[in-house]
């Protein structure tokens, strides 16, 4: 039996105090992200994840486990949830539907309205909203498709699709950048 | 068989061989695509990212726009291959989900009905054309080759939200074969290639197409085979960034099932598509170029 | 008045135990089993838990008090085809299939076998080893008779020539006997879920990548290698083993949502096992959760790890590639408790795969009109207050086919005991 320090049992209590105990509850309440419901902690999901095998930045069962314990501001503000390849090995895997691949998604959509959206992304979705197209081609490829007598790029559709984001609300995001 | 053709984004802009010999060779197996006019991004996963109701809505619009034209889809990048039909999946089982996305197309005057179905160009080559009628348009068979496919993860994952729909890799496998060509087994061959970390992590990114291009040749293939299109610049352009942070040279060439497929068929490819390999592909083709 | 003899379906240890309880109260028990001998999944196994017994000194006198007692008619090599009737009087359709051996003249001497020329893979082993076409499925076989295997014979007599008693007669036909019983008991057992179905840990491509079962072979004094631990790619002692349960058992994407019960128990008896024969051999066990109830059970886990040096690490593993030269295997997994990923090289890798019922389970539900559940195994009539009745009155069900509710030996036992005393009931009914 050891005995606890004062200041470790202070930080622990101030740790358990700044968990967020409703942050499970939110992820689970978006359209990715029931799956956190059912993990089980099992380990399957990092043992097969590509990118934990390279980085340990990145580990998808503690992902899940800081959400289910209630570690929002260590996860949501930070670069955790955009290591993820999407790959969907660990969804591929979990014996219990857990759907890994898919709350990180969930993860992701509540970290940009944090303003949590990295570079590439940002302008990725920049893109969409002015071109229709996440990139486009260049001058050279879009004389080359002539040449070829190809179909033509053009931003045929870009009304609407600015309609459409407007009423989901990435417009404001896009141009919140 | 007609096709609504959902080009993406990603083709036009860097992979116009690839676009080039789809073009050429599906028409010669029967099936003709039609342009979708007006089409958008299909809502890759950066976008899924940024937000669920724009990715449902823009994917969904696409789907009405293959509606209207009363076709099917066909596409040949992984990303919107699985966007796409997972949108359409999704909408199809879910009333309550899709009434609310077509609230959001109800700005735009359209509504997704569910009449279409979303393929990729493995599933209307195996599924439509069939291996058999795919070997006896070979008038070249490409003998002595191996090599290692790249199916790609949003083609064989995940198999639970998908289930029937999904083509692994005996499809393709079986397709390659029927080229001539030897599709050979390798440690993870399910593993992404890195592609959707790029202009995100590009380190990450770099590191897992290695661990990919190690796997390869670990295989000993001569060349590697893919279909999407992020496969094929993470494995291409990607040994050329390999080389340059990890200082590590694979010359494995990579080509597009459908380039080899159109050599197969007599086809030779001409000089700027041969070009756009940039781990040379002259070695193994050189007759066929 | 109900006729006073049963039918037991499976020749396993929980049937036999029945019909031993049965036969030992005055009535007659037809034994019917599909394959040449009963003794069932027992029979493979080494040693058990917890008395770490050797399993067939255990069961083999049960195995011999079947065969002699006067009211147990053996009736091996056979399948049950039809039931009609109510309790107390069932009429039941037997195949009995030719083992083109006559079992009264057999005298098990085996120089048939010597003399056999085809081998093929002995199922009794997990394909593990070989056996001609004519055999004896393990040495300790009751009734003590070979059988042909017509599928494989080529059909040379070299067996009829070499037989000193006559016993063989490769023209032997089948037969359907028609049995009158008043109680019939389901006991089939277990079959084991395929690991193949899991591709990334290369069970079927890669030869030290084993099942439990198959450990239990090579464990076996009787089994391919004699008793030692020699792993299959190379014949050497294997120094660093790996067990990776859940295999298949509480995973959605197979259906098998259930948790097998009984592999947490055996995989630490196992390395308990290995431990005490080959003392620098490194055991590890990779578990998500260990379930270690029952009496005794969490006791033997803890002297595992501080006696033993048994190492548990929780974790599913992602990943199992072989090393084309060595054949080792390497284990990649994040050891959960640490928050590390990790890969770990062993020369063999065992894997705890999820038991299933039977795969002519639900064929027989339908044929004796018994309800399965989703799983497929026989469900009970009230699962809390009739645990060993099926859906059909005067038929009951004992051992694995139950499910996994329950599911070591004892238990097993237990439940044939129970559906004796539920048979006898019903055959005492005026």
């Amino acid at each position: 039996m050891c005995s606890f320090s004062a200041s470790l049992v202070e930080r622990v209590i101030l740790a358990l105090s700044e968990l967020d105990l409703s942050f499970m509850g939110e992820i689970a309440n978006t359209p990715r992200g029931k799956g956190v419901l059912l993990c089980i902690q099992c380990g399957r999901c990092s043992s097969s994840c590509p990118v934990a095998r390279l980085t340990s930045e990145h580990n998808p069962r503690r992902l899940m486990e800081m959400v289910i314990l209630g570690f929002k501001k260590e996860v949501l503000p930070t670069q955790l949830p955009w290591y993820c390849l999407s790959c969907f090995t660990c969804l591929d895997r979990c014996p219990q539907g857990g759907d890994v691949g898919e709350v990180m998604f969930a993860l992701r959509n509540l970290a940009v309205r944090l303003g949590n959206v990295p570079a590439g992304v940002a302008a990725q979705a920049k893109s969409l909203y002015e071109t229709t197209r996440v990139i486009n081609p260049v001058r050279t490829a879009l004389d080359k498709r002539e040449s070829l007598g190809l179909c033509k790029i053009t931003t045929e559709g870009l009304e609407e699709v600015q309609k459409i984001l407007k009423k989901t609300g990435m417009e404001k995001i896009v141009q919140s950048r | 068989m007609k096709y609504a053709f959902f080009l993406g984004c990603l083709i036009p802009a860097r992979e116009l061989s690839y676009e080039v010999s789809v073009r050429k060779v599906l028409p010669e197996l029967g099936i003709e695509l039609i342009d979708m006019k007006g089409a958008n991004c299909c809502a890759p996963f950066s976008i899924q990212s940024v937000d669920y109701a724009s990715w449902m809505a823009l994917a969904a619009r696409n789907l009405c726009l293959a509606e209207e034209m009363g076709l099917d889809i066909m596409t040949l990048c992984n990303d919107c291959y699985e966007s796409l039909l997972m949108v359409n999946n999704l909408l199809k089982r879910n009333p309550e989900l899709k009434n609310k996305v077509n609230e959001i197309l109800s700005e735009v005057g359209k509504e997704y009905k569910g009449k279409v179905d979303v393929k990729n160009l493995v599933d209307v080559l195996y599924g439509d054309v069939g291996v058999s009628r795919v070997k006896s348009a070979i008038k070249e068979p490409i003998n002595g080759l191996r090599v290692g496919t790249q199916p790609g993860c949003h083609l064989t994952k995940p198999k639970r939200i998908h289930f029937e729909l999904l083509r692994g890799f005996n499809e393709l496998d079986a397709l390659v074969q029927a080229t001539g060509v030897e599709s050979v087994p390798y440690e993870r061959k399910e593993m992404c290639c890195g592609g959707p970390l790029r202009d995100i992590n590009d380190d990450l990114a770099r590191q897992v197409s290695r661990e990919k291009l190690i796997a390869l040749k670990n295989a000993e293939v001569q060349a590697v085979v893919t279909v999407c299109p992020f496969c094929f610049l993470q494995l291409d352009l990607g040994q050329l960034e390999v080389k340059r942070h990890f200082n590590e040279e694979y010359n494995l060439p990579v080509i597009h099932f459908i380039e080899l497929l159109r050599m197969g068929m007599g086809m030779k490819l001409e000089d700027w598509e041969v070009k756009a390999h940039r781990i040379p592909i002259t070695g193994l083709f050189k007759e066929r170029l | 008045m109900a006729e006073k003899a049963v039918l037991v379906i499976g020749g396993g240890i929980s049937g036999i135990q029945a019909s031993l309880d049965l036969a030992s109260r005055g009535y007659k028990v037809y034994l019917v089993e599909k394959s040449p001998s009963i003794g069932g999944r027992m029979a493979q196994l080494d040693k058990t838990f917890p008395t770490m017994d050797c399993s067939m000194c255990i069961l083999a006198p049960k195995m011999i008090d079947c065969s002699h007692h006067h009211n147990v008619q053996l009736l091996t090599y056979s399948e049950v085809k039809g039931v009609k009737g109510s309790p107390g009087s069932f009429v039941v359709t037997v195949l009995r299939k030719p083992r083109f051996v006559d079992e009264t003249k057999c005298t098990g001497c085996g120089i048939c076998a010597d003399h056999c020329p085809v081998e093929v893979p002995n199922e009794f082993d997990e394909q593990l080893g070989m056996r001609k076409a004519v055999y004896m499925p393990f040495p300790q076989a009751v009734p003590r008779a070979m059988t042909v295997d017509k599928v494989n014979c080529i059909e040379c007599g070299l067996c009829q020539k070499m037989c000193q008693a006559g016993a063989v007669d490769l023209k032997q036909q089948s037969q359907e006997i028609e049995l009158n019983v008043g109680a019939i008991v389901v006991s089939i057992g277990f079959d084991l879920f395929d690991p193949t179905q899991i591709p990334t840990y290369g069970y079927g491509r890669y030869k030290n990548v084993i099942t439990a079962l198959e450990l239990e072979r090579l464990l076996c004094a009787s089994g391919p290698t004699g008793g030692h631990l020699l792993r299959p790619s190379d014949g050497k002692i294997p120094r660093k083993i790996a067990f990776v349960q859940c295999v298949g058992s509480r995973d959605r994407r197979f259906g098998t949502t259930y948790c097998s019960s009984i592999c947490c128990k055996y995989s630490v008896k196992d390395a308990v096992l290995i431990k005490e024969h080959e003392p620098n051999t490194t055991v590890s066990i990779f578990y998500i959760d260990l379930r270690a109830f029952g009496k005794g059970f969490q006791e033997f886990v803890n002297r595992a790890k501080s006696e033993y040096g048994v190492r548990f690490i929780r974790t599913s593993p992602g990943e199992i590639m072989e090393d084309a030269v060595t054949k080792n295997l390497t284990v990649w997994y994040e050891d959960t408790v640490a928050g590390r990923i990790e890969n770990t090289t062993f020369d063999l890798v065992v894997l705890c795969p999820a038991l299933l019922p039977r795969t002519d389970a639900r064929e027989l539900a339908k044929v004796l009109g018994a309800e399965v559940d989703t799983y497929g195994f026989f469900k009970a009539s009230n699962i809390l207050t009739n645990p060993v009745d099926t859906t059909v009155p005067g038929i009951f069900a004992c051992g694995y086919c139950l499910g996994p509710k329950t599911g070591d030996i004892p238990d097993s036992i237990m439940q044939g005991s129970a559906t004796a005393a539920r048979v006898a009931e019903v055959l005492e009914r005026v």
